[in-house]
């Protein structure tokens, strides 16, 4: 029987599929290509034989001992409970897809065995984070999701911008993984294990008998957080992720989609039991999330590279599922991060098709490609009006359910900004559906074309779900009462109708401000240079508040200062210490010393008889004083 | 009547003019003969305590066989050293010990 335990199996074929593609790819037909996609297609397969098991049997989990150090035990263990088998979904799904999809838009690339190497060990990273059951082996999947984007980030690392961006967001990322790394070992030394149900019971209990201490706990899951904030994109961490967009498009699309930056957002809800025990830090989370969905929302008005914008558009999206976490609303989030996944994939896809047919990413050149590009133009307007959150599409249903775990855990204020800000990516979205595929053609429109059927078979995969996924919030049957209740178990389901009228009104709102905005700019020669902020008659505020937004905040250049002026003055600090005191006076002082000692010391070595004579006589002596005279 | 400290004060006074004659002659073979008058102080001493100590006949027999051995490696040893202050003589025209300084930094 084929069920949730062999559920190992399905990171495990990825992983071989990357072992067999990466040394024997070369001598296979389509370099190999083929068994990365038969693996992800059989991960697919057997995701659906895990979760009908899973629905009829429950939960299961299988170890086997990987280090066993005194009493402490370290296993290579899955959990296959509901939010596995959940993400265990989307990634096999959107995997899939995007390899299926590559195959077409690698075509003829050098090193195209490489890729789909690349793809099934990020993949199989992926997956088995997904599975981990305990700390340890989680961390362990966790950077070889960061070494699988860094190498598909950089795919192309002949182009300097590429190799580029790719360092950043391994650094990047990096920088947040000390902190997860530093969080994981408090646990341990706070629990004893690393297993992370066994984490759970003993924090709590701990934490009630009073040998845990809130500032221990506080403290582990703040740093905790920082990972997952380099890893979801989360400000200030976000910085990698437009650079990111230097990868191969499908790349984006399997990175924004199901597998790097959903990690994060993942580990949260993974350990969303400890979370609840650290209400200070969740409240850190919220503001979080909060900040950056608002803020990445008003970068992704500004940008006039697609990917960029829809790039800011994920990290407003991550924020908007971890202030869904941080609200306590962990179905929510997940539920948010399946829609946004299946969605943002098919926009990502989408990009790639629009880049195929015509040879550019600049939104300015592009406009009324939906006459040459219908199948791309139709699915990419699905999925910008899924994750605007236009009422039937699938981000519709998730944002209410965020809007609603806000509205009941949290301060009013925090309900009130989050749908200020829900109206900037109903908006920002609007804005690049319309610059690509409406209005006038311009420049990169004259040769276009619509891309072959296996780029858009992928597309017509992906639009039933990013329009009708939303509706699995709802319980359908006795046995599956609601994503909520499947999710957590706690009895929730149902909309409030009071926040779809503001939501709604709030996105009917903001398609008439677009529509205010492009009003006439058809005619006008400016639209071609530049969107709609920076038009002659715009105020002077008005252009000034543009530039800020078109340099990003001036965040990179904050990054910069900081690493010029902090940390390589700290590394010139610390190495000329290292030079002057550890190496010069601690290794090499006592070397020197004795050299110059010996300088003086071995004159007593004069070579003549008498002196040794002497020497041996006069000691003689002096030992039989010494006998004599002591006591 | 010769008694043991008769042995005793004769060594002492032997093995420091063998003593002065190691650190003050500048001859190497008068250096050489001033070793042979220490190994001989302290074949006195050594015949000294095996006559006048109260020992039995073995051990009395010891020491003196003691001695032998000690005149035995002394000559071997003076061979040793005759040879080595010919070929010193003969390489340097001198046997002065003060410019025998080669073992030195």
């Amino acid at each position: 029987m084929i069920g949730i335990e062999s559920a190992w199996l399905i990171p495990t074929l990825s992983a071989a599929a990357f072992v067999v593609v990466a040394l024997a790819g070369r001598w296979l037909p389509m370099r190999g290509a083929f068994i990365s996609i038969a693996a992800a297609l059989l991960g697919f397969v057997l995701f659906w034989f895990a979760l009908a098991d899973l629905m009829r049997n429950g939960d299961g989990a299988f170890s086997v001992n990987w280090l066993v150090l005194g009493d402490l035990t370290i296993t290579w263990g899955v959990i296959v409970d509901r939010l596995s088998v959940t993400m265990l979904g989307l990634v096999t799904f959107v995997a899939l897809l995007v390899q299926v999809y590559s195959i077409e838009y690698m075509r003829g690339e050098p090193r195209f065995g490489w890729y789909y190497a690349a793809h099934a060990l990020f993949a199989a990273a992926m997956l088995t984070l997904v599975l981990a059951d305990n700390l340890v082996f989680l961390y362990l999947a966790w950077e070889l999701v960061g070494l699988g984007s860094y190498l598909l980030i950089g795919f192309w690392h002949e182009k300097r911008p590429a190799a580029e961006a790719a360092k950043k967001a391994f650094i990047t990322t990096r920088i947040g993984d000390v902190g997860l790394l530093i969080g994981i070992i408090l646990l341990y030394r706070a629990t004893g294990t690393f297993d992370i149900t066994g984490v759970i019971h003993a924090v709590e209990n701990g934490l009630e008998a009073g040998l845990v201490s809130q500032g221990t706990v506080n403290a582990a899951l703040f740093l905790i957080f920082l990972g997952a904030m380099g890893k979801s994109a989360q400000f200030p961490f976000h910085v990698w992720l437009p650079d990111a967009m230097e990868g191969p498009t499908p790349v984006s699309a399997l990175i924004h989609a199901a597998t790097m930056v959903a990690a994060g957002v993942f580990l949260v809800a993974r350990l969303m039991p400890l979370f609840e025990m650290a209400p200070a830090v969740l409240l850190v989370v919220t503001c979080v999330g909060l900040f950056t969905f608002a803020f990445a929302g008003t970068l992704a008005l500004v940008m006039t590279d697609l990917k960029r914008a829809l790039a800011y558009s994920t990290i407003s999206h991550l924020g908007l599922m971890m202030l869904s976490l941080g609200a306590f609303g962990m179905a929510a989030a997940m539920l948010h991060l399946l829609a946004h996944g299946v969605s943002k994939a098919m926009l990502f896809l989408g990009a790639g098709s629009v880049t195929h047919g015509t040879g550019k990413t600049d939104m300015r050149e592009m406009g009324g490609l939906w006459r040459k590009m219908p199948i791309t133009a139709i699915t990419f307007t699905i999925g910008a009006a899924s994750l605007a959150g236009v009422a039937p599409f699938s981000g519709f249903f998730s944002k209410e359910e965020v809007l609603r775990a806000v509205l009941e855990h949290r301060h009013p204020i925090f309900l009130v900004l989050t749908l200020a800000a829900s109206f900037l990516s109903a908006l920002y979205m609007g804005r690049v559906t319309f610059m690509v595929f409406f209005g006038r053609n311009r420049s990169g429109a004259e040769h276009a074309h619509e891309s072959p059927w296996l780029m858009t078979t992928p597309l017509l995969l992906l639009a039933p779900f990013a329009l009708a996924l939303g509706l699995i919030t709802f319980g359908w049957s006795d046995a599956y009462p609601g994503f909520g209740s499947f999710l957590t178990g706690e009895d929730r389901h149902g909309l409030d109708p009071w926040l779809i009228g503001v939501s709604n009104g709030i996105v009917i709102g903001s398609v008439i401000t677009l529509w205010a905005w492009y009003k006439g700019s058809q005619a006008s020669d400016d639209f071609d240079t530049e969107a709609y902020p920076t038009r002659a008659r715009a105020p002077a505020w008005w252009r000034q508040a543009n530039r800020v937004l078109v340099n990003k905040y001036y965040v990179d250049e904050a990054c910069q200062w900081l690493i010029d002026r902090v940390v390589l003055a700290l590394g010139r600090f610390v190495a000329l210490f290292d030079r002057i005191v550890v190496n010069d006076t601690a290794v090499d002082g006592p070397a020197v010393s004795v050299m110059l000692s010996a300088l003086r010391v071995r004159y007593i070595q004069s070579g003549r008889i008498y002196t040794y004579a002497m020497a041996m006589a006069i000691g003689i002596v002096s030992l039989a004083l010494l006998w004599w005279l002591a006591p | 009547m010769i008694e043991l400290a008769h042995f005793q004060l004769l060594g002492a006074a032997l093995f420091a003019i063998g003593v002065y004659g190691v650190l003050a002659r500048r001859s190497a073979v008068l250096v050489l003969m001033s070793i042979e008058l220490m190994l001989n102080a302290v074949n006195l001493n050594l015949i000294g305590y095996a006559a006048f100590m109260d020992f039995t006949e073995a051990q009395r027999a010891l020491g003196q066989v003691l001695v032998i051995f000690v005149i035995t490696i002394a000559a071997a040893e003076l061979a040793l050293a005759v040879a080595i202050i010919l070929r010193l003589y003969r390489n340097r025209s001198s046997v002065n010990m003060d410019e025998i300084d080669l073992m030195k930094w």
